[in-house]
């Protein structure tokens, strides 16, 4: 599956994210994101005008209603803004129990926030607050953001 | 004060209630479920059923398209109602708001409203070796949420309500047993209750030790799945004085809504939907929040209670747990808010059973009656105040009165 591009990388055709995240409800305004995961590049919905970053997954900038909307790559850098120990609870695919998992606000915009699994730490020595940086997981589920607090901090 | 007008104040009323028996197995669908509640709720409003023009079914999952469940579809012919002027289904509080509106509007003159809830398989392990309960799931009869990416995976979910409640302790210091208190108080109300499913009472101590789910949410944080169904019959202010003469009349309500993420991560306690919803529905009214003698704050989990108390300005946000904790009474263990409001007098979703918030209603019917019953009837109880629903979508701010 892909096929390499000039750019570097690979390049993944729509069918190609449609087959690689079969239980997504995948459109036009996400599917980038999805077709990020899979060349492990984090990329958000980014208002080429004013500059705001989109999330969730918005076709037009809801600061300036500008359609000018590029996905664009993060940083991977942010601050575990609030976490739980999940011990049990509905199967989450391509991860057991018990599972540290929490929301992530990356350093590009305050309140841009993503879920991801917390790993290389516990709950018990984690807190709110702490910086932590994008690490790459490859799950039965497919590919997915994590993230680990950040070394030398 | 209110600083803007509120036309609908008072105008629209309960005649009528009814509930279907609660419990965890009941060999029984959700149709029938809803079926007897909305008989009941008919009966005690004095309403003739051919006189009956609007229902509020149960469910969001296929909206209208609810089959085989207590939708309008289903219920209107099972119950004979031969015509209707206006149709919906809803959950949670909203419905009531909904209907409120159409009555308010002359869309209809009677409504009944049936909300019928099963212990579905998603939200119970034994539920899932049970062939009715795991053949429900595969037909959207209830808001059943698909398959998705582990970033979107809090919808409809508790992980969320953990990692609030987590944050919220971390930001302003916070115990836990500021939600557990809500967990006591609730089984201590539901003790008196002979409807409630669970009903013997357990200390803090318990409560802390109970098996942790979520960390910091444990087992007695979350609510009961049961089976049952509950149901109101609404109309207009001069329609109630011929049927009852105890009506319970709608005072103030809003469906307050914060832009939140669709997967429930962007928001910050105190600026979420709870808060927008009680902003907009104290707008429209003169009642202060100090003069309210009945609080249902939604307890599907116990970080809500807290939010919904201090999004209904009994405390201001991140002040809440010091609040509660000044109001809980040791000897009752119970709470009385600002020293006098009571809290879940029938047990709360906790423990009297998850039948979508609707019970807080048909609860504080019988309490504004004066019929809740021996021991747990609040003597003089003449406002009742709700926040039913999410952090993140469409909460019900509303407030009851009584002559």
């Amino acid at each position: 599956m892909g096929a390499t591009n000039p750019m570097g990388g690979t390049s993944f055709s729509d069918q190609e994210v449609f087959d690689a995240f079969p239980d997504v409800h995948l459109t036009y305004d996400n599917i980038e994101h999805f077709r990020g995961l899979l060349q492990h590049r984090l990329v958000f919905n980014r208002c080429a005008e004013c500059g705001f970053w989109i999330y969730p997954l918005r076709p037009m900038c809801p600061q300036c209603w500008s359609r000018q909307v590029h996905a664009t790559e993060v940083s991977g850098d942010g601050v575990l803004y609030y976490q739980t120990t999940l011990y049990e609870g509905r199967h989450i695919p391509g991860f057991e129990y018990p599972h540290l998992t929490g929301g992530v606000e990356l350093t590009e915009q305050k309140g841009l926030r993503y879920l991801a699994p917390i790993v290389g730490v516990t709950g018990e020595e984690v807190v709110e607050d702490t910086p932590v940086q994008l690490v790459w997981l490859d799950t039965t589920a497919g590919p997915v953001a994590g993230f680990t607090p950040r070394a030398g901090e | 004060m209110a600083t803007r007008s509120n036309p609908i104040q008072d105008q629209v009323a309960i005649v009528g209630v009814g509930s279907a028996p609660y419990s965890r197995d009941s060999h029984r669908s959700l149709l029938d479920l809803g079926l007897e509640a909305a008989v009941n709720a008919i009966r005690d409003s004095n309403v003739d059923r051919n006189q009956i023009d609007g229902i509020c079914g149960a469910g969001l999952g296929l909206g209208m398209m609810v089959t085989h469940g207590a939708g309008v579809l289903s219920l209107q012919g099972a119950l004979g109602i031969p015509s209707l002027s206006w149709t919906m289904n809803g959950w949670l509080g909203s419905h009531l708001v909904y209907a409120a509106n159409a009555v308010y509007s002359g869309a209809c003159d009677y409504c009944l409203i049936v909300q019928a809830e099963h212990r579905i398989s998603a939200w119970s392990k034994a539920a899932n070796q049970d062939p009715f309960r795991l053949r429900d799931s595969r037909f959207g009869v209830h808001s059943t949420v698909p398959n998705v990416h582990y970033s979107e995976g809090w919808i409809h979910g508790a992980e969320s309500y953990a990692a609030f409640a987590n944050r919220y302790m971390h930001d302003y210091g916070a115990p836990r047993e500021a939600f557990g208190m809500f967990a006591v108080n609730n089984r201590q109300w539901a003790s008196q209750n002979p409807a409630a499913v669970k009903r013997t009472p357990f200390t803090m101590d318990e409560y802390l030790n109970a098996r942790m789910i979520r960390e910091p949410l444990g087992l007695l944080d979350m609510d009961l799945p049961v089976d049952g169904a509950e149901a109101l019959v609404i109309t207009s202010k001069e329609r109630a004085k011929d049927l009852r003469p105890d009506p319970v009349f709608l005072h103030a309500m809003s469906l307050g809504q914060a832009p939140v993420a669709e997967f429930y991560e962007n928001a910050n306690w105190g600026h979420q939907a709870p808060w927008k919803a009680f902003q907009h529905m104290w707008a429209r009214s003169e009642v202060r929040v100090e003069d309210v003698d009945l609080w249902y704050p939604y307890d599907g989990y116990t970080p809500i209670s807290l939010a919904m108390t201090e999004a209904a300005g009994f405390a201001p946000h991140g002040e809440g747990w010091r609040m509660v904790q000044d109001s809980w009474n040791p000897d009752e263990q119970k709470l009385a808010l600002l020293g006098r409001t009571r809290v879940h007098t029938g047990g709360g979703s906790l423990s009297h059973g998850r039948v979508g918030g609707t019970n807080y209603y048909t609860e504080a019917v019988h309490q504004l009656r004066g019929k809740a019953g021996e021991g747990r009837q609040v003597k003089g109880a003449k406002t009742a105040l709700f926040g039913i629903g999410s952090f993140f979508h469409d909460p019900t701010a509303m407030l009851f009165r009584v002559d």
